[in-house]
């Protein structure tokens, strides 16, 4: 009765008048959020999110679900999707603590990781397969590279975010691929903009373009799909796509007429003025991270086109997170709200009309002599992570090499305990044994007391890859140095890329921080506090000559059978003194030779002859 | 043999020598082991310390350590260096094994070259046998050849492939064929290749046996032949089970030997495989596996006809031809080639290049690393550098082997025509 009455009020409401209070049991929200960061950066993170239900999604009965993505989850047996397209580095150092605890941004590339519904390996094997393959072509991505050397079966570092009933749990198989090599770009976006109900057209979706998504800083885009489950109620199937990314202001603020940047004219030079040689024509450039004035349609290159018509009417679309003592713009018809914290405020738009914000610079009155002081004052401060991580290769030639992860816990009195995933590609040789966790400033090695659990599945030249989760912990206030050893192999040369001294990339190591609990038993019931990933690596293997196969063909053959040659020579033919056997030394050949071209002169001269004659 | 007292005196001297000499490098540079242990010259990826002690590690953590890409070497190692105190805590019981592995090694070698086997055999007695240097020297030469010392030092597992071959060979030598069977098997589980040995040892025991008392004829070939096949299928098929037992399953058998029949990992070395293989197209590549392992095996069957009187060169001749062809070669391989070489002092004056032999491997082996180094580190050549010597350097190798069979048949042949002696000859 209900369902009717609001189907009802919707296409009553609908045609007239707010399509605000029609769709109040919406199955769609999107809000985008807005923070800027330290060092004229501003965090945008876009998120979409849409429920089906699960009876409704198995009938074939799509809503806001998208029928393209649905119909490949079907096929593959998939329980849940995880997929992300990434770009960049998240400076954790100035910008704190990742959006979303890092549940939802991947290492650079292409990350995919899912739980298949399978009887064996193979059929899971078979499935993933299947999901790569179809996932490549909706997303327009390489995932059909996803290759058995580039699939890893994780066993701690991820669990499950849907609901899922316990009797299915040993039929669900977690298969991770990760393609680091891949470049996101525009054709990634469109078709991730096409899976959400308004396509982009309406909504906080119309600010997203290309050329300022990969343009950013760092960006993420994520599609979630898992069940869920709540206490009361049927089970629902949720796709979350979400979008970050970390625009610097000025470089957004250039006019995309004239996007090459040029040194400005010298009375727009913004001067540190507090240097003692500062004048009229001498300049020392202010920091650039002093707050910027911006506006969205500066940012985005566009604004906000009214609402998506399809969305929760109870979610505002925008929010901004600055502090309350800042004054922010925004377009007629729009309304603030202002959260109670004290550090958000969010915005209410007018379905049709465009939307504008403009965040003027902080007022002059603001600027004290402490730059810094003064940024903190005019922005939300970040908030401190729960561990800084940081990943690079040591030693030089190409060879053999190490791996440094450089792991920080900034927190004065709480130990951090985490799972760090290496999924690493088969030519890199790793040697266990020489794994290895010390704390900065202390001598010798704590390995029993730092690297709790290890799990290790060793590389198969050309048919899997190393996977390496190592569940450890960092005390308080102090720096852990995890190293191991590797060595790169030489390929066959068919198996370079044609771009071979550019080196090979490496996944981005993740670590996934656990929640703390009193009892230290199994990790696998532990929620997951907090997740990030290192940048990823490029690493440079030998490369043979790619011009010459047939030469060294050539040549060793060669070798080979002057030994062969020789050597059989010598086994098969009899020795004779110099003087006896027949003979074949040079002056017989020159007589024979004499001979031969006697008769041949003869020859000509009677042809020549009988020429003369006829004339 | 005049004198056995000064002679056990010299050889005692002599080990300890080559022991304190070898303990010395291990203590005075601790670097050096691991730098040797590193280099492709001396490791390769189916006898390197360090994937031996990754194997171990997985052995002892319960990961199965032939499940990866790392561990190419026998099972039975990983309980033997499991027995021996962590190296990591205690690296001198390694050291000391390995010492002991190069003594044991000289020592058969010593027992080889005081046996005369290489002057005179039982169907052939040379007519310079005399010219012929004792077992300490012999030992001597082995011990500190520079390439014995690299490899000991290096620790790669090819150590003892090298003394279960000469082990073999001196048993064989010694008149006792079955034992020398045993030590051919093991040298066979090491690292399969020594299977191609088999021929011409059996002729050796055979020829050497030591008749029980009471039995004048000898048995016959084939029965002889037969039994002491039957011994190394029953000592390899022990070794086998010993192995399956061990890691509870058959998939070291590809792990260990399909590699040195696919050639999956391509790191340089030596040798002449890696490189052709890296640049061989894919669809000739089944093809030219089986091409180079034919090649291999060739020899096995033309040396030993032709040189049928003196098993014991053909052992070293195709040692030789090992050093250069196999898929793994390092200079560990070529230390047991040259230390049998100097078994053959005498028909040294009938070789023809011995100069340009040793020219050549002087060569090589100067700027071999020299072209690794600029290919790898320096980036100022490319891998066509270090290819090239390796080309060189089985090129030298093979003319020395070569010379090593015309010496030899040419010997053979002044028997029957003593007035040729110092004579020019040639071949027909």
């Amino acid at each position: 009765m209900r369902q009717f009455f609001s189907f009802l009020l919707f296409s009553l409401l609908s045609i007239c008048v707010h399509p605000r209070a029609a769709s109040a049991s919406s199955d769609y929200h999107e809000q985008l959020v807005l923070r800027p960061l330290p060092l004229s950066a501003l965090l945008a993170s876009f998120n979409f999110r849409s429920n089906t239900t699960l009876s409704a999604f198995e009938a074939h009965n799509f809503r806001f679900f998208p029928r393209s993505l649905g119909q490949i989850l079907q096929h593959a047996g998939t329980r849940e999707l995880h997929l992300r397209f990434s770009l960049g580095r998240w400076d954790a150092e100035s910008w704190g603590a990742r959006p979303w605890d890092g549940a939802r941004e991947g290492g650079t590339g292409v990350e995919l990781w899912a739980w298949l519904d399978a009887e064996t390996d193979e059929e899971a094997d078979h499935k993933w397969l299947t999901l790569t393959n179809a996932l490549s072509g909706l997303f327009c991505a390489s995932l059909n590279f996803i290759d058995s050397t580039r699939t890893t079966r994780p066993v701690m570092s991820f669990q499950p975010e849907g609901d899922h009933p316990n009797s299915t749990e040993t039929n669900t198989h977690l298969l991770y691929g990760v393609l680091p090599h891949e470049v996101v770009c525009t054709e990634n976006l469109t078709p991730f903009l096409k899976l959400l109900p308004c396509k982009g057209k309406a909504g906080i979706a119309t600010l997203l373009d290309g050329h300022k998504l990969f343009d950013a800083s760092w960006q993420s885009m994520a599609i979630d799909i898992r069940p869920v489950c709540p206490a009361d109620g049927e089970c629902v199937l949720e796709i979350e796509q979400t979008i970050d990314m970390v625009l610097d202001i000025e470089r957004s603020k250039r006019p995309r007429g004239n996007p090459i940047p040029r040194p400005p004219p010298g009375h727009e030079l913004k001067c540190d003025t507090s240097k003692p040689y500062h004048a009229d024509d001498t300049c020392f450039p202010a920091d650039y991270s002093a707050n910027q004035e911006w506006s969205l349609s500066q940012i985005f290159g566009r604004t906000i086109k009214g609402t998506c018509p399809l969305t929760d009417p109870n979610t505002p679309p925008v929010c901004l997170q600055v502090p309350e003592s800042r004054s922010v713009f925004i377009s007629n018809g729009s309304l603030e709200k202002k959260n109670a914290d004290g550090a958000s405020r969010c915005y209410e738009i007018e379905p049709e009309a465009e939307f504008e914000m403009i965040l003027p610079a902080p007022s002059d009155a603001a600027q004290t002599e402490n730059k810094a002081q003064a940024e903190l004052q005019d922005l939300v401060k970040p908030e401190t992570p729960l561990l800084y991580a940081e990943r690079s290769f040591t030693g030089h030639g190409q060879e053999r090499g190490g791996v440094q992860t450089i792991l920080r816990n900034p927190s004065p009195d709480r130990e951090v305990e985490f799972i760090y995933m290496e999924s690493l590609p088969w030519f890199m040789r790793i040697y266990l044994h020489t794994i290895e966790a010390r704390i900065e400033g202390q001598s010798g090695k704590q390995r029993d007391s730092l690297i709790q659990e290890v799990y290790y599945r060793p590389a198969v030249d050309r048919a899997r890859g190393t996977q390496l989760e190592v569940r450890m912990r960092v005390p308080p206030a102090s720096t852990v140095f995890l190293t191991y050893d590797f060595e790169k192999s030489i390929l066959r040369y068919t198996e370079y890329p044609p771009d071979a001294n550019r080196g090979f990339d490496v996944a981005a190591a993740v670590i996934t921080i656990l929640n703390s609990t009193d009892s230290v038993s199994s990790s696998s019931g532990r929620s997951v506090a907090y997740a990030l990933r290192t940048t990823s690596l490029l690493c440079s293997l030998p490369t043979p000559d790619f011009s010459m196969p047939y030469n060294v063909i050539i040549f060793t053959s060669t070798a080979i059978a002057l030994a062969f040659g020789g050597m059989f020579n010598i086994l098969v033919r009899r020795f004779v003194a110099a003087d006896e056997g027949p003979e074949v030394s040079l002056g017989g050949l020159k007589g024979r030779l004499m001979d031969k071209l006697g008769k041949l002169l003869a020859l000509f001269k009677s042809k020549g002859g009988g020429i003369k004659k006829t004339e | 043999m005049d004198d056995g007292k000064v002679t056990l005196g010299r050889t005692a001297g002599l080990y300890i020598g080559a022991a304190v000499l070898r303990l010395s490098l291990f203590t005075l540079f601790p670097g050096l082991p691991d730098l040797l242990t590193g280099r492709v010259e001396i490791s390769t990826p189916v006898t390197s310390f360090k994937r031996l002690q990754e194997g171990l590690f997985l052995y002892n953590h319960n990961v199965s350590p032939y499940d990866g890409g790392v561990y190419h070497q026998a099972p039975l190692f990983l309980p033997l260096f499991s027995l021996l105190p962590s190296f990591a805590t205690l690296p001198i019981f390694t050291f000391i094994l390995y010492i002991a592995v190069d003594l044991l090694s000289a020592n058969a070698l010593f027992k080889i070259a005081n046996s005369g086997e290489a002057g005179s055999s039982a169907l052939f007695t040379s007519p310079r046998r005399d010219k012929r240097w004792s077992g300490p020297v012999v030992a001597a030469v082995f011990l500190f050849n520079p390439f014995t010392i690299a490899t000991c030092i290096g620790r790669p597992t090819s150590v003892f492939t090298t003394c279960a071959i000469l082990h073999a060979i001196a048993k064989a030598v010694a008149g006792a064929p079955f034992t020398a069977m045993v030590a051919l098997s093991f040298a066979a589980y090491l690292s399969m290749y020594p299977l191609l040995l088999l021929p011409p040892l059996l002729l050796l025991a055979y020829d050497r046996q030591r008749l029980p008392k009471g039995i004048t004829a000898k048995p016959s070939g084939l029965t002889f032949a037969a039994s002491h096949l039957l011994v190394v299928v029953g000592v390899l098929s022990a070794l086998f089970g010993m192995s399956y037992l061990m890691t509870g399953s058959w998939e070291f058998l590809p792990s260990t030997y399909g590699i040195q029949l696919t050639l999956s990992d391509l790191t340089p070395n030596v040798g002449l495989w890696w490189y052709f293989f890296i640049e061989m197209f894919d669809s000739f590549r089944s093809f030219f596996l089986a091409v180079f392992w034919l090649h291999l095996s060739a020899y096995v069957g033309g040396l030993t006809v032709r040189i049928r009187r003196q098993p014991l060169a053909v052992i070293t001749l195709l040692l030789g031809i090992f050093t250069i062809f196999k898929p793994y070669p390092s200079i560990s391989d070529s230390s047991l080639f040259l230390a049998l070489v100097p078994l053959y002092r005498h028909v040294f004056p009938l070789m023809r290049y011995t100069f340009l032999v040793a020219a050549i491997i002087l060569y090589t082996v100067f700027l071999g690393p020299a072209f690794y180094h600029l290919w790898i580190y320096a980036g100022s050549g490319n891998a066509n550098f270090f290819y090239a010597i390796t080309l060189v350097w089985g090129l030298g190798l093979s003319l020395l082997v070569c010379d090593l069979t015309f010496a030899v048949l040419r010997d053979e042949w002044e028997v029957e025509r003593p007035e040729m002696v110092g004579k020019e000859i040639r071949q027909i």
